[in-house]
């Protein structure tokens, strides 16, 4: 083999390796909240069919994307309770999967539990049925986020 | 085999390491198995299916009630409005009734409602039974059952019309299993109680 394509060689396969690297990188920031997981499900004819998995740190992130003055009234009504919450998110990840609220009215079941380390809200009525698991730990920090947003002056 | 003197302190200190995380690890998989208690709150209503359910761990109320510091919560304390005893000793009245065998202590008989407090073992016994008065007012039927342990944590952690949520759940975690609360009448049941399971169907 001629030198220059052994040379070539090298390179492209250190390309190789740092892509690999950057690839596996990546992907260990976008799993390490875990995923979010979006079902919904209309039972009517040609209803909606949405099914939307997000890694969780992008949770935060895309409140970056809301404008300020919509998230100053909720994080104010929030930062109170910010205490409380990151205590009850820091114990739920130690107890065992259980179903925290469970309601059944008429045709409709609404159930809120643990399930791993993400909370479940299971929806399901007459019209649509909706999942929403989201990881407990993508919960902490995008309220973190959410409660921090008072500080900051409202952008005109 | 000879073993130098450096070697030796490096097994040494190797089996000390090995001995804290044995510990150390057999204290958290008895942490980790110490059984978990949960707070149920169930409403039936009328209709067949018809419910609520709650269900709380205590470990995670324990937790989250003294990080609230919000209206009259603070620390795991809340504020009650006027709670005026007078000169009435409640804590020596507890004891006399924990003292004593098991009896009636109290029955209220009127038109409308029927009351009886009892002791019966270590609980506190409280009937009320309301009668049906037409439309405004249908039966009802209250029973709870408070064991004395948790009456006591209540009298002995309520100072200046505050009572010490905390010192209350752990009581309930200790000795919650008979607690109680049962509300009937014609539209629902309401149901509370404590025990070991976390799922109460």
């Amino acid at each position: 083999m001629p030198r220059a394509e052994k040379e070539a060689n090298v390179i492209l396969a250190k390309l190789g390796v740092g892509m690999l690297c950057v690839t596996v990188t990546a992907g260990s920031v976008a799993l390490s909240e875990g995923l979010v997981h979006v079902r919904v499900h209309e039972k009517a004819p040609n209803g909606t069919h949405l099914s939307l998995v997000v890694p969780g740190v992008l949770a935060p992130a895309a409140l970056f994307c809301i404008p300020q003055r919509h998230l100053q009234q909720a994080s104010e009504q929030l930062r109170p309770w910010m205490p409380a919450i990151q205590a009850a998110v820091d114990e739920l990840k130690d107890e065992q999967d259980m179903t925290f609220v469970e309601v059944v009215q008429g045709e409709q079941h609404v159930r809120v539990s643990k399930s791993g380390g993400a909370v479940v809200v299971d929806v399901d009525d007459p019209r649509e049925t909706v999942h929403v698991s989201t990881p407990l730990r993508a919960i902490g920090s995008t309220l973190e986020e959410l409660a921090s947003k008072s500080d900051q002056p409202i952008a005109q | 085999m000879k073993i130098n003197q450096r070697t030796a302190v490096a097994l040494a200190m190797a089996a000390i390491v090995a001995a804290v995380l044995l510990v150390a690890g057999m204290g958290r998989a008895r942490a980790a198995n110490a059984p978990d208690r949960y707070l149920h709150v169930r409403v039936d209503g009328a209709t067949a299916g018809e419910k609520a359910c709650v269900n709380v761990p205590l470990s995670l109320a324990e937790k989250v009630l003294p990080a609230i510091n919000h209206g009259d919560m603070h620390g795991g304390k809340v504020k009650l409005g006027n709670l005026h005893t007078g000169d009435i000793d409640v804590h020596a009245i507890l004891e006399a009734v924990r003292s004593s065998p098991d009896n009636e202590f109290v029955t209220v008989q009127q038109a409308d409602q029927d009351v009886r407090v009892a002791k019966s073992g270590d609980n506190l016994v409280i009937h009320v039974r309301s009668k049906d008065a037409g439309k405004e007012k249908k039966s009802q039927q209250v029973d709870v059952t408070v064991p004395l342990s948790i009456v006591d944590a209540v009298l002995k952690n309520t100072v200046d019309n505050e009572i010490d949520l905390n010192a209350v759940l752990r009581a309930l975690e200790n000795g919650g299993e008979n607690f109680l609360v049962d509300v009937q009448d014609s539209d629902q049941t309401v149901r509370v109680w404590v025990d070991g399971k976390n799922d109460p169907n």
